[in-house]
């Protein structure tokens, strides 16, 4: 007989991979809340945030952008531009996750994040039968997903109830810095931190549309440094 | 404020949350369920691999320099060191959470010194 891995098995060792996790998602997600909270958000909005979107980066960006009083449209377009990363884990993901049925695609394209998507990569490399695989994915994703929730509730609570003066908005570029140091180990992945962040200071843009245009500057400054990289 | 303030403000968020949630679940689900035999183009790929930093920067560095939503006359100086030191130790230990406690502790340190 094939030792295919057990559903529960698969489910286990995805919940064992989340546990490191809980570290960096636990501050990340009480931020979202706090901010979201502190932005002017009803308790019901605040949560819905974490729940109807599920996308760290974007639901800063998105409650940075509302309490700066953006236009909805320019919102959207940010918070899409933010997460069409997604686009290239969905597709890397595909050929494990395409013949599932719908109803199962549509509840892990809603629980996809970086981090469920980076581990299930991992995943795969060990394993040889992946016919469970999404098992893996199931436990990870879902106690990544359980987590965030929990963190929100906790950020709207605690987030009101601390003075201004704590200066708690730090937290937000405090857990970004963590999020992004190790990525600067590839030259052009810092190439394209370096120029997006100058770009996101330096323009000035009507109608708050820096972290667009941030956003796409530092990809393109990604993509030179690594034709270049190539070239030399 | 009037009921039309606040009814207004409901609607833009909540509009606001389910357009996100709409968009973000088909980019989600939409290679899953379309790509399982085809790839995105190369260029597409490279392009979408930069993205999270190029984000993230955008998120962290504004705050260092705007404070308050409006810009400052030069960076303000105990939260552009916190930050230094932020980088240091998540660079050292790879942790969020002394990242952000490390950080949050010498921005205060510092407010207290300047201050």
């Amino acid at each position: 007989m094939p030792q295919v891995p057990s559903t529960r098995v698969e489910f286990i060792a995805g919940l064992r991979a989340f546990a490191p996790l809980s570290m960096s998602i636990l501050p990340f997600g009480m931020v979202c809340g706090a901010a979201a909270s502190t932005a002017g958000m009803t308790f019901a909005q605040a949560l819905a945030m974490s729940w109807v979107i599920f996308a760290g980066s974007a639901q800063i960006a998105a409650t940075q952008l509302y309490a700066g009083g953006a236009p909805l449209l320019v919102i959207l377009a940010t918070a899409t531009i933010i997460n069409l990363r997604f686009l290239m884990y969905g597709a890397s993901l595909a050929p494990h996750f395409g013949t599932l049925d719908r109803r199962r695609q549509a509840l892990i394209a809603y629980l996809l994040t970086d981090q469920a998507y980076a581990l299930t990569v991992v995943r795969c490399a060990q394993t040889t039968d992946r016919r469970n695989l999404h098992w893996f994915y199931f436990g990870l994703a879902g106690a990544t997903w359980l987590c965030w929730q929990i963190a929100t509730i906790v950020g709207v609570l605690l987030g009101s109830l601390v003075p201004a003066n704590w200066s708690l908005d730090f937290i937000v570029p405090l857990t970004f810095i963590a999020m992004l140091v190790p990525l600067l180990a590839d030259r052009a992945m810092a190439l394209a931190a370096v120029a997006g962040g100058t770009a996101s200071v330096l323009l000035v843009l009507p109608l708050r549309l820096n972290l667009i245009a941030a956003a796409l500057i530092g990809v393109g400054a990604g993509l030179t440094a690594n034709r270049l990289g190539k070239r030399a | 404020m009037s009921f039309a303030d606040v009814a207004g403000s409901d609607v833009f968020v909540w509009s606001m949350i389910v357009g996100i949630g709409i968009a973000t679940f088909l980019i989600r689900f939409a290679p899953l369920a379309l790509l399982a035999r085809l790839d995105l183009p190369e260029w597409l790929r490279q392009a979408l691999r930069y993205v999270p930093p190029a984000v993230m920067a955008a998120i962290i560095a504004p705050p260092l320099f705007f404070v308050g939503g409006a810009p400052t006359i030069g960076p303000e100086l105990p939260r552009v060191a916190a930050a230094a030191l932020a980088t240091v130790v998540a660079w050292r230990t790879r942790s969020t959470w002394l990242t952000v406690v490390l950080g949050m502790l010498a921005l205060w340190g510092l407010r207290a010194l300047v201050g």
